[in-house]
């Protein structure tokens, strides 16, 4: 695909604000088989850009490279400015502006909640315990389970521990949130819960960039959705244009199979 | 009566359990009904079970006939506990080895009241099964030895074990009074304990098991002021045996002095526990741990040791070095943690590591003549150093820093001014101590050492550079290869020829090192398998929240993979002291050489050997045993922890 093709499609209201995510010509390579090719996007501040594509498509690994925990081969990712290389301290500062939430929480197991919570303010953010527990506390207000502070999170409902992980996330006040496929290991009833804490984030103004498998949140919340398909971005569009006069074969294909 | 009455309850204790264990879990089986289900399903079964249990019944006669055979000489044991416990410690300073079983059993009280959890407590009715099997168990013993009475000469008297001749079985069976007293008091307590009435909410009466456990304890040390087990000792050359009295003055009242105090002080920590909050009972937890790690050095280097300090040279060296290192380094840190320091503050810390290095190397080339301690505190500096950038910015975390390395030079500082300074306390061996101390202290300070050895290791084999990897799989390898015998020997003979000429190495010092290098390996693969149980995703969201990677290893992978390897690392830490064994063989005075040489040559006992083994074997068992039962428990409560 073309540069061109990749940031089309972006109101002019968006196109005014300042790049937040600034990926040009991205490849990853996994031994001999390319997971990325030449992937080129731009995602604005606040603004909430939705992944789709098939499985294997390339989606967790370029939201994985985003913040690091997958390496690029060739082109540039910049992130607020930062541009990702093999400079440690970069990595450093990326990882403190960017919070991710994963599929499977990988919430820390031996801590409570508020303890995987504080952590890493208090070691990398450097803020003093009762300031960090002050900020959880809020925190797990806003994503509705203050009363589960003490427990651990083998005794919380899938759902609970992924508002667990998102607040933990936030507790580095990052400008940028990742969340991979946020609700695809949890059940049916509690999927809600979380996409509700989501549309609530992305309503204060956060930077969100979402690989999921939820239609309707895709539908209701992006600004953009980016439609891959075997490592390359096929196509870029507002949910409007997205769900009703997509342009590619390809993504006409993939929507008939998903809706 | 009293010859070895202690013996046979011991012994018994895995049996009263798993008696005690059944009725409770299926009471509603008749024990007919249990006997031919469990016992006697099939005839093959039930052959087996016959060709078993009287295999178990000829060993336990065996046993019983061994124990208290006439020939037995126990004396050789009784007499010569000091000797087992603590070899030649000097009998007027004995009160130092007193003061540290007072130490341990103080710490051991306030650590259980403080942080023991509540458990379930223990059933009155498992208390009563266990009464029972142990009755049973005691009457059983008594009809089981009498049929192995010699028949005399004569072919009428029958002389059983202890030799004293009777008429007949029943005379023998009635002579056995005191066993069968002891066995109807056992029934009577569990018949009165079944007796309690449930309490009103339905639920079955219980007790702690801690307080059954202190309770059971205090028998023994009541029974020492009452009953006449005889007075035994082995001082200054003398022999006293004194059988029918009482337990002498010397160890029936510190026995009791270390009763009380235990108590007393479980008693204090539940008082303060339930008067602090949860915060203050972490910080006292910390505390308490701290206290334990640091106890072994000065039970060892200053109760045990006494040193002979040298006030001129404390004062004119050891002080203002320790000074000058608190103060420099403390200085040294607060600069490194200013803020904004950034990137120069981690190059002068590598810097000063360069710095330690250099001073080690110009040891071993014999470059310059420098205090050893000086060498080591350089290098503690320079790890404070590189840690220092995880306490920058706020104010109150710098100053736990500076503060920290204030604690850490001035334990440091004292405990080498306290080792490099002679003992005042003279032994007839080379050696502090011998016996089932040195067992123990040996043991101990393995662990200590190997522990955090073993972790490095494990890191160190499963990181990413090369180097690291590749150093610490071959000594692994290399290690595992050798027979810990072999090691050993290489420590205590060989060593100390490589050592410079103004160096020496004493035998308990070389036999620890050499243990705590084979143990390290070990423990090293046991972490090294926890390390492996632990998901990518662990990784990944440290990573993701910015936490580096000692702060990743510290606070994520370690404690959970530490958590996955308990049932191991206790194994290993089992295996460690029952191998502290093999020091009678590379010359130390251990509990193992007191009864297998230094008893058996006294005259008065020349040649008693097996009391001693069976003695022995009693004593690494039990605390063996103890060992893998907390390891049981300690993995139930944290398994709980993460659910
Ligand atoms: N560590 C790895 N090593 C080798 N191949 C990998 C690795 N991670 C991912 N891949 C491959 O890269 C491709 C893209 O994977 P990715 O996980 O990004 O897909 P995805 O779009 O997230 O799919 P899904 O919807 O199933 O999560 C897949 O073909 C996958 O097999
Ligand atoms: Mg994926």
């Amino acid at each position: 695909m073309s540069i061109s093709d990749a940031t089309v499609a972006v109101s002019e209201e968006l196109a005014a604000r300042d790049d937040m995510i600034v990926c040009r010509g991205v490849d990853k390579w996994f031994g001999d088989f390319q997971a990325l090719s030449g992937i080129t996007a731009t995602i604005k501040e606040q603004e909430i850009v939705v992944v789709l594509g098939p499985s294997g498509s390339g989606k967790s690994t370029w939201i994985r490279c985003i913040n690091r925990l997958e390496a690029h081969q060739s082109g540039q990712i910049i992130v607020d400015g930062i541009e990702l290389s093999n400079d440690l301290r970069n990595i450093e500062k990326i990882r403190s502006e960017v919070g991710m939430v994963f599929q499977q929480f990988n919430l820390f197991p031996h801590l409570t909640v508020i303890d995987n919570i504080t952590l890493a303010p208090i070691w990398v953010r450097r803020k003093s315990r009762p300031e960090a527990e002050e900020q959880a506390l809020s925190l797990l207000e806003r994503v509705g389970i203050p009363e589960q502070a003490e427990k651990f999170p083998g005794q919380l409902s899938g759902g609970q521990q992924q508002r667990v992980a998102i607040a933990r996330a936030l507790a580095m006040e990052p400008r940028v949130m990742l969340f991979d496929e946020p609700t695809s290991a949890l059940d049916p009833e509690m999927i809600k819960e979380v996409l509700d804490v989501m549309e609530e984030l992305a309503r204060s103004g956060m930077t969100m960039m979402v690989v999921t498998h939820e239609m309707g949140f895709a539908r209701e919340v992006a600004d953009r959705i980016i439609f891959m398909e075997e490592g390359e971005i096929v196509e870029v569009g507002t949910p409007h244009h997205f769900f009703t006069e997509p342009a590619e074969e390809r993504t006409k294909m993939f929507l008939s199979q998903v809706l | 009566m009293a010859d070895g009455g202690d013996v046979p309850v011991i012994g018994d204790k895995p049996v009263i359990e798993r008696v005690a264990a059944r009725p409770a879990e299926e009471t509603y089986r008749s024990p007919g009904e249990w006997v031919r289900k469990n016992l006697f399903p099939t005839p093959f079964n039930s052959f087996l079970t016959v060709a078993v249990g009287l295999f178990v019944l000829f060993s336990a006669r065996g046993l019983l006939n061994f124990v208290f055979s006439e020939e037995r000489g126990w004396d050789a044991v009784r007499t010569n506990l000091r000797l087992i416990f603590t070899h030649a410690y000097p009998e007027e300073q004995y009160v130092r080895v007193w003061v540290c079983v007072g130490v341990v059993a103080v710490l051991a009280g306030l650590s259980l009241g403080l942080f023991a959890s509540r458990g379930d407590g223990l059933r009155l009715r498992k208390i009563a099964n266990g009464l029972n099997a142990a009755a049973v168990a005691i009457a059983g013993g008594i009809v089981l030895r009498e049929p192995s009475v010699l028949v005399g000469a004569d072919g009428e008297t029958v002389r059983d074990g202890d030799g004293v001749v009777r008429q007949s079985f029943a005379e023998a069976m009635t002579d056995r009074w005191g066993w069968w007293l002891v066995a109807a008091i056992l029934a009577v307590i569990a018949l009165a304990l079944r007796r309690v009435p449930e309490r009103s909410d339905g639920s079955h009466p219980a007790v702690r098991a801690l307080d059954f456990a202190v309770g059971a304890l205090a028998v023994p040390v009541i029974s020492a002021w009452v009953y006449p087990w005889g007075h035994y000792a082995f001082a200054d050359g003398e022999f006293i045996a004194e059988p029918g009295r009482t337990v002498a003055m010397s160890t029936k009242l510190p026995w009791t002095v270390m009763w009380v105090l235990a108590v007393a002080s479980l008693i204090a920590g539940r008082w303060v526990r339930s008067r602090v909050d949860e915060r203050a009972l972490a910080r006292l937890r910390v505390v308490v741990s701290c206290t334990w790690l640091l106890v072994p050095f000065v039970l060892y280097w200053v109760v045990l040791r006494d040193p002979d300090l040298d006030w001129d040279r404390i004062l004119t060296v050891d002080m203002p070095l320790a000074l000058a290192f608190g103060i420099g380094g403390g200085i040294v840190l607060r600069w490194l943690t200013k803020d904004g320091i950034g990137e120069f503050g981690r190059i002068s810390a590598v810097a000063l590591l360069g710095l330690a290095a250099f001073h080690w190397v110009a040891a071993f080339m014999g470059w310059y003549p420098m205090l050893q301690k000086v060498r080591i505190s350089f290098l503690l500096l320079a790890v404070m150093a590189l840690l220092a950038h995880n306490f920058s910015g706020e104010a109150a975390k710098r100053r736990r820093l500076v503060l920290a390395w204030f604690v850490i030079t001035t334990v440091f500082h004292y405990f080498a001014t306290v080792m490099n300074t002679p003992s005042t306390v003279e032994t007839p061996t080379e050696a502090l101590i011998g016996g089932f101390a040195v067992t123990l202290v040996v043991a101990v300070f393995t662990l200590m050492l190997s522990f955090p050895l073993g972790v490095v290791l494990a890191l160190a084999r499963t990181s990413r550079l090369p180097i690291f990897r590749v150093m610490s799989t071959a000594y692994i390898e290399v290690v595992r290869g050798v027979p810990l015998i072999t090691i050993l020997i290489f420590f205590v003979v060989i060593l100390p020829l490589f050592l410079p000429a103004n160096m020496e190495i004493s035998l308990f010092a070389s036999a620890t090192l050499g243990y705590t290098l084979f143990s390290a390996a070990y423990l090293a693969e046991n972490v090294r398998g926890g390390l492996q149980s632990i998901r990518r995703g662990q990784y990944e969201a440290s990573d993701a929240v910015g936490l580096s990677t000692v702060q990743r290893t510290v606070f994520i992978v370690l404690p959970q993979s530490l958590r996955a390897s308990i049932p191991p690392l206790v194994g290993q830490v089992i295996a460690t002291f029952k191998e502290t064994s093999l020091l009678a063989i590379i010359g130390v005075f251990d509990i193992l050489r007191m009864a297998n040489s230094v008893i058996p040559a006294q005259t008065q006992f020349l040649g008693i050997k097996r009391e001693g083994l069976l003695f022995v074997s009693l004593v690494y068992w039990v605390f063996s045993y103890m060992l893998s039962k907390q390891s049981q428990r300690l993995e139930r409560r944290l398994g709980v922890g993460e659910r």
